[in-house]
């Protein structure tokens, strides 16, 4: 998928995560990632918001995420909320999803 | 489970009571309302209003917790709500301006420090690539193969409208350096549009040679960086209002590009020029920041006729209609776009359309009346 | 036999109680896509509970996703996401009559063959939200195999019936059609949320009340009601006793191949025996009444 606007997806609040997908500048893919819990999971919230990224097949954009403890599946939801919103996506292909 | 808190999105404009709620929260938390902001979200719990945060365009304001409510997870759900409300107004680029002790609390909201005056207020924004990135674009910018002490100037104008004494000054000191940037306030409240002002000084600065011209940014002069809304005890208002600008200036954008000069005019008419060419030597020269000093260089206006050139008078002017002597003050592509453009957009008995653009915003006049 | 006392609703938009709602242990979890969840989020609550059902965790406990109506833009895909997901039950809003329940079906059973996954493996709930609905119980209740129950949702009601909420006389025909709609067509009834928290004397009045009109349980917005509610059902002591001893009766009869159980020489016959069996499994599950 294709990121071709701003988006935002989830919130603030404990549990959960707000992720912010725009097309980016460059051509390559940045993830920032900044959680309550970055030293003992920083590595693992950067590698699950990567995993789902790959799965819908965005190469391209900045994705910033601002976790608040939330689970890996709360992680992926919110990714792939924010890349289908950036991308403008009208069908949802589930099969990438899971 | 049910979320119990009530979260909406309020029109101040059109609602009384929202706005005399609003008010009455802001008060007890010892903010004052902002005439300015489009649109709040509020957060009722059994119909009390606990909660608001307002934006004006992308800029968030008066955000304010009931006290008896803090400390739980409301003030996060507050942030989400009107993140989430920007977001669907348009803006994903925001910025915000708090009390130092609570950047902590920001930080964690997904806001980034740009500057900040200790003790007073620090200005935010909720990306932590943006002025990183802004920065990098501009150092990409930076000409090749200059000496590692050459003397690099900077200039901001509004040009609203762009005139002789604007050329002058970056003639002048574009003569004084290696190499002169040229930023041109992108903001677009100004009587002249920022297309219009941006051709303007393109065409006026055709030929000067060592010259860089910029497209204004957010990080510059912008409405983000002029907080003049924030304190309540109005004699700080005066000097935060510009520092955080210069600080940006000096900390980011001129080490980015190797800016060691930066060039004003000087304003005869105005009081709140002098105020701002005396904070730009405090704060891009002074102690309150460990980035390279930025040497202010003052430049005394241009005349014509014995009067000084400065845009407000060209505005003066021309709200007078009085196109002869406007004409001995600009160069001829800005005379001629202000007689076919800009002369019938002056209605009479309308109210001063001149010193107003498009929408009131207190904030970025100021930055245009100090004639920068 | 499935015990279904309590189904606890949650927002499907709010990660966190996605997160942690299966520590309350109700028997039935119920994730909102539908009135919970706003036009904003719409969308981001069908994704976050199509993620949040993989959980390990909702393995364990039967998972139900309220979807919105077929006919909203988000109905379908609502249910795309719910059956790929693997949801043990759909709980459809606003069922007016049985058309709705098949049209319902048809589509679940296309998800179910293009995912793979097994057909009629997708349980249905229909929620009554209005008077057509109430009128139509017994043929909503018989219209799929793959229906569990259904439920009788008060606030829609009320509003269609040109009544408001009360001390439960407004709902009294609604409930009693819904049951005997449920027990004829032999699924499960469930009854209204109790929507003012505060109120726990008056809760536990309604719940006295439904009980003994025989509804298997209610649906739930606050998990503080799941233990009273538990409690509320559990039998006594003594009804313990009792059905301890019908069942062994039962047990004994059938070891020694006979027509016809006694027990202290009176008969007893197949719809006590499956009382008594209901008495020990609420037993079972939440002890005796304190």
């Amino acid at each position: 998928m294709k990121i071709v606007k701003e988006a935002l997806a989830g919130t603030l609040e404990s549990s959960d995560l707000l992720v912010k997908v725009s097309p980016g500048s460059g051509t390559g893919l940045e993830v920032v990632v900044s959680s309550e819990v970055m030293q003992q999971f920083g590595h693992q919230i950067d590698h699950v918001v990567r995993d789902t990224l790959a799965r819908l097949g965005v190469t391209a954009g900045l994705v910033v995420v601002e976790d608040k403890g939330a689970l890996d599946c709360a992680i992926r939801a919110r990714v792939q909320t924010a890349v289908m919103r950036g991308a403008e996506a009208q069908t949802i292909d589930w099969s990438a999803l899971s | 489970m049910t979320d119990e808190l009530d979260f909406y999105a309020v029109d101040p404009a059109t609602s009384a009571r929202e706005r005399r709620d609003i008010r009455a929260l802001l008060g007890r938390c010892g903010l004052d309302y902002e005439e300015h902001i489009q649109v709040f979200v509020v957060c009722r719990d059994a119909g009390r209003l606990v909660a608001c945060a307002g934006l004006e365009s992308n800029i968030v304001k008066c955000c304010a917790i009931d006290p008896d409510l803090r400390g739980g997870s409301l003030s996060l759900t507050l942030l989400s709500e009107v993140v989430h409300l920007a977001y669907e107004r348009g803006h994903s680029h925001l910025f915000l301006y708090t009390r130092p002790e609570n950047v902590s609390f920001f930080q964690g909201c997904g806001f980034y420090a740009l500057a900040e005056v200790p003790g007073y207020v620090t200005l935010m924004e909720n990306t932590p690539v943006g002025i990183r990135s802004y920065c990098d674009r501009l150092r990409a910018l930076r000409p090749q193969g200059l000496r590692a002490d050459a003397r690099i100037g900077g200039i901001v104008i509004n040009a609203n409208p762009f005139t002789l004494g604007h050329q002058y000054l970056v003639r002048l000191a574009a003569a004084q350096c290696d190499w002169l940037h040229l930023f041109v306030v992108s903001e677009d409240v100004s009587f002249v549009s920022y297309r219009d002002r941006f051709a303007l000084v393109e065409e006026g600065v055709r030929g000067i040679e060592r010259l860089s011209l910029h497209h204004g940014s957010q990080y510059m002069v912008s409405r983000a960086t002029f907080p003049d809304y924030f304190f309540k005890e109005k004699g700080v208002v005066g000097d935060c209002c510009t520092a955080i600008d210069l600080l940006l200036f000096r900390n980011h954008i001129a080490p980015a590009l190797g800016i060691t000069h930066r060039f004003v005019g000087t304003e005869p008419f105005c009081e709140t020029t002098r105020k701002y060419n005396a904070d730009m030597k405090f704060w891009l020269q002074g102690a309150g920041s460990t980035a390279p000093a930025v040497t202010v260089i003052e430049e005394a206006r241009t005349r014509s006729g014995g009067t000084p050139i400065s845009a407000s008078e060209v505005r003066r002017l021309l709200r007078s209609r009085d196109l002869d002597r406007i004409r001995a003050l600009v160069p001829a592509p800005t005379f001629e776009l202000l007689r076919e453009k800009y002369l019938s957009k002056i209605l009479p008995f309308a109210p001063d359309p001149l010193g107003h653009g498009g929408e009131p915003d207190a904030p970025a006049r100021r930055a245009v009346a100090a004639g920068i | 036999m499935k015990l279904r006392r309590s189904m606890l609703f949650l927002p499907g938009a709010n990660a966190a109680m996605l997160s942690t709602a299966f520590v309350y242990k109700p028997d039935s979890i119920m994730f909102d896509l539908e009135d919970a969840v706003s036009l904003r989020e719409k969308d981001s609550a069908r994704i976050l509970v199509f993620n949040a059902l993989q959980l390990p965790v909702y393995r364990e406990i039967e998972t139900v996703v309220r979807i919105n109506p077929l006919n909203t833009p988000f109905g379908l895909p609502d249910l795309e996401a719910a059956v790929r997901a693997g949801v043990d039950v759909v709980r459809l809003p606003k069922t007016d009559g049985a058309e709705d329940v098949e049209l319902l079906e048809r589509e679940v059973e296309r998800i179910e063959r293009a995912c793979g996954r097994e057909v009629g493996s997708t349980r249905l709930m229909a929620a009554i939200e209005s008077a057509s609905g109430v009128i139509n119980a017994l043929a909503i209740a018989k219209a799929s195999p793959r229906l569990i129950g259904i439920a009788l949702a008060g606030f829609d009601y009320v509003m269609d019936m040109q009544t408001e909420r009360g001390d439960g006389t407004e709902l009294f025909y609604a409930r009693c059609a819904v049951l005997h709609a449920a027990r004829a067509a032999k699924i499960d009834a469930f009854d209204v949320v109790w929507s003012d928290l505060n109120d726990e004397a008056g809760f536990l009045k309604e719940v006295d009340l439904i009980k003994r009109l025989g509804f298997n349980g209610k649906s739930l917005i606050n998990p503080r009601q799941i233990e009273l509610l538990h409690n509320a059902y559990a039998p006594t002591e003594e009804e313990v006793e009792y059905a301890g001893r019908v069942v062994a009766a039962a047990a004994e009869g059938e070891r020694k191949g006979l027509g016809v159980v006694s027990l202290n020489g009176k008969m007893i016959d197949g719809p006590v025996i499956d009382h008594a069996r209901r008495v020990l499994q609420r037993a079972e599950a939440s002890g005796t009444r304190k």
